[in-house]
Order: structure tokens, then C-alpha cells, then sequence
């Protein structure tokens, strides 16, 4: 039997969240790396983790929760290849959380885009680490009694050196800010995008996401610190989206003297 | 001649460094040696030691009694008096009033602090009073120290020598001496079975170590952190090991050679990973210390414990190859071979060592520093119309391997996937990618490490063993011998695959044949079996913690 006619790209939902999100990438590396010898994108599992094959790149596409190392090192190996991580809320902030701890603190110069949709889609609709409180699930049946993960917070403790925030919703702050993701040059650049599920999650949707998410202001400090981690734990009924905090941190790599040779592949 | 010194204290009294002065001094005058360490999970406190034997013909094993036993310690002395052998000495260093002959006291801690005002220097007056015992001269002693010393400055060095001279010649005045082999054609340079694979990995070409510390696999991963600079290699402390072998799988992916060292339980957190390697065709390598299990176990003792676990670890079928290294020297060849077989044939492998191995030292001839990277089997310069999984490959059956950054993508997934590498759920799909991987198995079938056999065809008695076991069943061999029993050895030093015709053939020939292991349930002989064992083999087996020993092995042979 040949299921491979019926294995059609993507294998999302109608509506879903991670639509706008391909498609803005897609004509963000159209524009900003139109050659793709050196882009190599990798991810974990999860519906978000399948975008990778919805790309034409290089791909590592590993073990759920596990980008991060596996992202890792791919960079030390070889530090002239663009990495680039598409993951999930569950992948990247729930069983891939040690590393994402870990990661920022190396400050590894890898690129990770966090499709945050509030609830696990590929295992249909249980809560994630970002769930809200009391959101009701098959599960969690009475609610979900655990806090919500703040990934932003956590990577300005971390000085992590790019910290930004979009919603799939708004596809010309997204390209916005995948262009400045793109852009970053040195370091962890972390972009954490809310993602509507139209499926398993009827909370957190475009209208709820669109009635709370606001620019941060023109004059908005990204290297202050302190002014960043109170809009990281801002929240409620205003969700601000930006580049919340940026750091002059150098990258992991850039402190590895071996790597003044050149990338190890070629030593 | 052989003769075995034990130091012995707690921990934090400084034996290993006394231990590595007497392996220093004797080495250089030309002494075989034979070094290895016990001791406890602890940091300060406890009863460790370190055995030194010396012989004027190459040693293999390490021995369970002692002819000198030097204690730091009180409960040292105590406990390891049992271990003394009957005209042994125990150099005591402090005051008793033991009424045993047999027993020198001498207050190294006193002296030191008396001749040179500090108590670290304790150590040399032992090693002085160690040499005035075996009845050495202090010049090999001295020169050591001088070469060891030297960088600290001309007042250390100094003060050095004079508290060997003291310990040597307040000894000396002593009645008590033992008779020790002298030196022969015994080689200078000495390694640990740690450095030796440390040592091969960084010639062969490992550019990248990630790894999670924990007993006893932190030997090879510090032993890799030494020689960093040295090759260029990055050493990366992973925060799990986890993250340790996905990081390792990342690497290879992008074209550097890479492992991992663990030990047991760091191993099982890695069980997804080793799959992921075989899903996507990935060269690691794995370096496991055993250490007796399950869970936590004895930290810091030796075991044969994983054999099982190793080949059957992480989820669905995939081939690996397994070696278990028996000696130094096989520490250093297999993990050339380790990394060149991963590269070969797109599979992770796996290294079987133990505490034992591990930490042993043994002076045999200089291994190799020279870099002399392995083949790490890439195609480069491929089109935009490269696939990674292709199936037409006539390679026998393995798919060219180009590495990310050129004009053909390089696309691996951990799902099963079609030969661009994209995941796929197609059944016919998915039946020709698990035969393209199964397939390999046969390759590495045909490419094994074969036993190698020690002794005498006409031997009636035969030790089978695989891994560590080696030397003890050597030096056992080698004993029975001497008494008339005609025993040869067959040893295994790759271990998956396994091919049981090697047993079998003795078997024909009416051996009796004895498996000796390191583990509760005859691992490797029920493996032999399930690869198709002829006949009967008995299992001598060792679950204590402790390493074998020819005298073990005696023992059990005549019970």
C-alpha cells in the first residue's frame, strides 16, 4: 500500500496558526537568504517541529525536546552554518526546558522560533507549560492548577542576548521580527510567536490574541534590563509584543579560541 | 619476580599522590609495572588505596594480596592487615605499639614537618622509606623527584629530597626488608586505560566531547579535556546526558567526529539518542564505564554489568557495533577502530569499559600522539539532487554522506523518512529504509574484531572472557601453566556482533570451557547461546564489585 499520495504538506489544520508562520518565514528567508547552503534548520516534535520539511534547507529534525543540544552541536561543529530552531511550547519550554535553561546560558548562537499555541497540538489538546490557569482539557479536567511558563522572563535572567515576542496574527509584526531574528548576529536570539490552535485550544484564540497583543513603544529600550523584565512579566489583559530585551552578550562560540581556525569541520 | 605495595588511607591523605611517585621512580628504572586504584564514593574519609606491583617481567593483572602495605590510617591498617601476605610488611605511619614484627612505624606527617616545616612533603619520606624496604637506591627516587619538582623550584625540590633521604635512611637503620625485582627492559612510559582511549580518540580526530560527569567515565572525559588544546577539541560539560549524546548526534551530523563518555545510569538517559543515531545514520561514539548497578550501585567499583543493556539499549532495530577493550593497548586501538567503524558504516558504536580498566596503569611501549584523523567517509561537492537516504547507493547499501553547508541539502529526520530524508509514513517506503539499515548488520558481521586465543592449542581448560577480564585470566592461565594444568584463553575484545564459532570450535575439540564474567547472570555466555552455542560452557562469575584476580580465579576453579 502507498500511503505517500496521501502524506500531503502540511499536515496542519485548516486555520491554523502555523500557516502565517510558514509563509512569513518563507518569504523572510526569500528575501534575506535567498541561497540556503548554509541555513540549517532543526527542531524536535511537535506540529511546529514539521516545518523544517515545509522549508527548502538543510534539516535536522531530532528527538522531542532536544533541538537545543542537537542545535548546539551543529554550531560548534561548524559556526558558519545558520541555525535556525522551529519548535512548539511543549518541545521547547516543556520537555526540552533543561536545555532551553542551559542553552541561554551558554548563550549559543542559534535562532529559535517557539510556535506558542498554549496547549499540545500533535498529542491533541492536553495543557503545555504556557496553558493558563484553569484552562480545562481531557486531562486536566478541572483546570489546569499550575503557572503559566514565562519564557520571556526567564531569557532576560538569563541575559540571554535577543528576547522578542510576536503573534501569528499580525503577519507584518511577525516578518518584522523574524527579519530582526535573521539579523542578529551574535547569540541566542529567542522568538517566542503566539500561535491561535483552532482546534484544541477555543481560549487563546486570534480574537483573544488580537484584543490583548500591543507594540511595545517607538522609544522602547530593548538593553535596559530592569524596564525588560517588567514587560516580560507584564500580562493579563495587555500582552506586549517586540523585542522585549537585547544584550551586547558575546556568543558561546565566539569565547572558543579552537574556533579562531575556522569551524572544527574543516580543522 | 613480582611484588605488590598498597597504599592505603583515607581519602584526601594524599595515596594517590605517594602511589603516582612510586609508579613514576619505578618505571623510569626500568620496573614493569602494574598499577590500580579502589576506593571509595566519597571525598574526604573512607578507605581507599592504590596497589603498585612491580615485577621484572610484564605484569597483567592486579593481585589481591599485598607484600607491603603502607598505612596512612588507622582502620587501614586494620582492616587490610587480612590482605597482607604472610611475610609481609606493613609500613604504619604513625606511632603503635603493635607488638607484630612484621610492622615499621614511622610518623611520615612528624618528619616531613620536622625536615622541611610542612606536612604535604609526607610523601616523600615515604616513598624514601619504600625504597629503603625493597633494598632500592635512592638515585631512581631522587632523579623522579627532581623531574617532578622541578617546575615548583629549587626550595621544594630540596626539601623534597631531604625528607626521602630522611625517610630512607630512618628506615634502612630498620631490620625488616623485602626482596624486589629489579629493573629490566620495563618501557618508561605508562598509561591508564582512560588516557589510552583519551590518546586515541584525539589522533583519530574527535574535534568535539560532550558529556555529563559521573563515575567511573569521568576518566576519559578529564583525559579528553587534557589534550583539548593540544588537537583543538572542544570539551563540553552538557547539563544531562541527555543533552550530552543529542549534542553529540548535532555535531556529527555537521561533519566533526564526536563522543560521549558515561557510565550506567547516564547511559540509560541516553537510550533515545542512541536510537536517533540509528534513525539517521549517525557516526557517535559512546564510551560507557560500568560500575556495578542497578541505579545508583557502587559508585566507584568495576562491573560487567551493561553488556546486555549496551546492545539492546534505545527503542526499535537498529545495528551498532559494541567493543569491550581487555588491555591498555586495546583501549587505544579500539577507539580508532570505535570512531572508524562508526564513520564506515553510518552506526553508532559503543565502547565497554569499566572502573577497573579505567583507572589501571600499566608502562607499556609510547602510543602514538601523532594526529592521524580517521576517514570520517564523506562525499563533498554533491548537486542540488543529492539525498542523503538514497537507496541506490553500491555502496553496499549505505548512503553516501555529504555534510550540511554545500549545494545539496542534508536532510535527517528522526521519523522515518523517504530518501531526501523528509519524514514519511509510507509503508513500502518505510519496509526499503529498515532493510537499508538492518542491512548493515552484516556488514558489520563481516568486519569483526575476531577473539583472540592465548596459549597452547593442546590446553585442555579454557577461559573464555571479553573485556577487562583479560589480565586476570592471563596472569590464571599463565599460573596453571606453571602448575601442570594445560589452560589456554580465549578472549572477546568486540562483543557485538558476536559470532560463537570461535567457542564452538573448542568445544568440538572436548575443551572444557570456563566463561568468566563480571556480572550476576553469565551475560556473555547466555549471548554466546543465543548466537548459537554448541555445547555446555560453565560461568565463573564476580558481583562484588571487585575487579577478578588470577588468585579469584584459581579459587573458583579448584571449588
Amino acid at each position: 500500500m502507498k500511503l505517500a499520495k496521501a502524506d500531503k504538506h502540511p499536515a496542519w489544520c485548516p486555520g491554523c496558526g502555523n500557516y502565517p508562520i510558514l509563509e512569513t518565514l518563507k518569504e523572510v528567508l526569500d528575501e534575506k537568504r535567498p541561497e540556503r547552503d548554509n541555513l540549517v534548520l532543526v527542531s524536535g516534535i511537535g506540529q511546529a517541529a514539521k516545518l523544517p520539511h515545509y522549508v527548502k534547507a538543510n534539516v535536522f529534525n531530532g528527538l522531542h525536546g532536544r533541538a537545543l543540544p542537537a542545535a548546539t552541536g551543529i554550531k560548534l561543529a561548524n559556526h558558519e552554518l545558520e541555525v535556525l530552531i522551529t519548535s512548539g511550547d511543549g518541545d521547547m519550554y516543556g520537555e526540552g526546558g533543561n536545555h532551553f535553561i542551559h542553552a541561554m546560558r551558554r548563550n549559543i548562537g542559534v535562532k529559535v522560533l517557539v510556535h506558542n499555541n498554549q496547549v499540545y497540538g500533535l498529542t491533541k489538546g492536553q495543557a503545555s507549560p504556557t496553558s493558563d490557569w484553569d484552562f480545562v482539557t481531557g486531562i486536566q479536567i478541572h483546570g489546569v492548577k499550575t503557572l503559566p511558563f514565562n519564557p520571556l522572563a526567564l531569557a532576560i535572567i538569563e541575559d540571554c542576548s535577543f528576547v522578542a515576542r510576536s503573534f501569528a496574527g499580525d503577519k507584518e509584526h511577525l516578518k518584522q521580527m523574524m527579519a530582526a531574528v535573521l539579523d542578529h548576529k551574535d547569540g541566542f536570539a529567542l522568538l517566542d510567536i503566539f500561535q491561535p490552535c483552532v482546534t484544541f485550544n477555543h481560549v487563546n484564540t486570534y480574537k483573544w490574541y488580537r484584543d490583548r497583543v500591543k507594540p511595545l513603544p517607538k522609544n522602547y529600550d530593548p538593553f535596559d534590563r530592569e524596564a525588560a523584565l517588567k514587560v516580560a512579566l507584564s500580562g493579563g489583559e495587555e500582552l506586549p509584543i517586540g523585542i522585549i530585551y537585547r544584550s551586547k552578550r558575546k556568543s558561546y562560540e565566539s569565547h572558543a579560541k579552537v574556533l579562531n581556525k575556522g569551524p572544527l569541520v574543516n580543522q | 619476580m613480582d611484588l605488590n605495595i598498597r597504599i592505603a588511607g583515607e581519602a584526601g591523605q594524599g595515596l594517590v599522590s605517594l602511589g603516582d611517585i612510586l609508579t613514576g621512580a619505578f618505571s623510569s628504572a626500568g620496573l614493569h609495572i602494574f598499577t590500580s586504584k579502589s576506593y571509595m564514593s566519597r571525598v574526604r574519609g573512607g578507605l581507599n588505596w592504590y596497589d603498585v606491583r612491580i615485577a621484572d617481567s610484564e605484569l597483567f593483572a592486579l593481585k589481591q594480596q599485598a607484600d607491603l602495605i603502607i598505612a596512612l590510617s588507622p582502620e587501614a591498617k586494620e582492616i587490610l592487615e587480612e590482605t597482607l601476605s604472610p611475610k609481609g610488611i606493613m609500613l604504619y605511619s604513625g606511632d603503635s605499639d603493635d607488638a607484630n614484627k612484621q610492622t615499621i612505624n614511622l610518623d611520615f606527617v612528624k618528619i616531613a614537618q620536622e625536615v622541611a616545616g610542612s606536612k604535604v612533603m609526607a610523601n616523600a619520606v615515604a616513598a624514601g622509606a619504600i625504597f629503603a624496604i625493597l633494598g632500592y637506591e635512592t638515585d631512581t627516587l631522587f632523579a623522579y623527584l627532581k623531574k617532578e619538582f622541578q617546575s615548583k623550584g629549587e626550595e621544594i625540590v630540596k626539601k623534597n629530597l631531604q625528607c626521602a633521604k630522611k625517610g630512607y635512611e630512618k628506615t634502612k637503620a630498620k631490620a625488616l626488608k623485602l626482596k624486589a625485582p629489579t629493573g629490566t627492559n620495563g618501557p618508561a612510559e605508562y598509561m591508564s586505560g582512560a588516557a589510552a582511549m583519551s590518546l586515541s580518540a584525539a589522533v583519530s580526530g574527535v574535534k568535539l566531547v560532550s558529556a555529563y560527569p559521573m563515575t567511573p567515565g569521568t576518566a576519559t572525559f578529564t583525559g579528553l579535556a587534557n589534550l583539548a588544546d593540544k588537537y583543538g577539541i572542544i570539551i563540553e560539560q552538557a547539563e544531562d546526558e541527555i543533552s550530552a549524546i543529542n549534542m553529540i548526534c548535532g555535531a556529527v551530523y555537521a561533519g566533526v567526529p564526536a563522543l560521549t563518555t558515561t557510565s550506567g545510569g547516564g547511559f540509560a538517559l541516553m537510550c533515545e539518542g542512541v536510537s536517533l543515531a540509528g534513525m539517521m545514520e549517525l557516526p557517535i561514539v559512546i564510551v560507557i564505564a560500568q560500575r556495578p548497578g542497578p541505579a545508583t550501585g557502587l559508585p566507584t567499583r568495576t562491573a560487567q554489568e551493561d553488556l546486555k543493556f549496551a546492545i539492546n539499549a534505545g527503542h526499535g532495530e537498529f545495528p551498532r557495533a559494541i567493543y569491550a577493550p581487555g588491555t591498555i593497548q586495546q583501549c587505544y586501538d579500539l577507539t580508532r577502530k570505535a570512531l572508524e567503524t562508526a564513520h564506515k558504516y553510518q552506526s553508532p558504536v559503543i565502547i565497554l569499559t569499566d572502573q577497573y580498566l579505567q583507572d589501571i596503569q600499566k608502562n607499556i611501549g609510547k602510543l602514538s600522539d601523532e594526529y592521524n584523523p580517521i576517514d570520517r567517509h564523506i562525499v563533498k561537492d554533491v548537486g542540488i539532487d543529492y539525498k542523503r537516504y538514497a537507496l541506490d547507493s553500491e555502496n553496499n547499501g549505505i548512503s553516501p554522506r555529504a555534510l550540511p553547508g554545500g549545494k545539496g541539502l542534508v536532510i535527517c529526520d528522526s521519523d522515518e523518512h523517504d530518501e531526501e530524508g523528509h519524514l514519511t509514513e509510507d509503508f513500502e517506503i518505510r519496509i526499503a529504509m529498515h532493510e537499508k539499515r538492518m542491512a548493515k548488520i552484516d556488514l558489520l558481521k563481516n568486519d569483526l574484531v575476531c577473539p583472540d586465543f592465548h596459549g597452547s592449542e593442546d590446553a585442555e581448560l579454557i577461559l573464555v572472557c571479553w573485556g577487562s577480564t583479560f589480565g586476570a585470566c592471563q596472569e590464571a592461565a599463565y599460573q596453571l601453566n606453571t602448575k601442570g594444568r594445560k589452560t589456554a584463553l580465549l578472549h572477546y575484545s568486540q562483543v557485538w556482533p558476536l559470532d560463537a564459532s570461535a567457542v564452538n570450535k573448542l568445544l568440538e575439540k572436548n575443551k572444557r570451557i570456563v566463561v568468566v564474567e563480571g556480572n550476576y547472570t553469565g551475560q556473555f555466555l547466555s549471548l554466546l547461546k543465543e548466537q548459537g552455542l554448541n555445547g555446555g560452557c560453565e560461568l565463573m562469575n564476580r558481583y562484588d564489585g571487585l575487579p577478578f584476580t588470577a588468585e579469584f580465579i584459581m579459587e573458583e576453579l579448584q571449588s
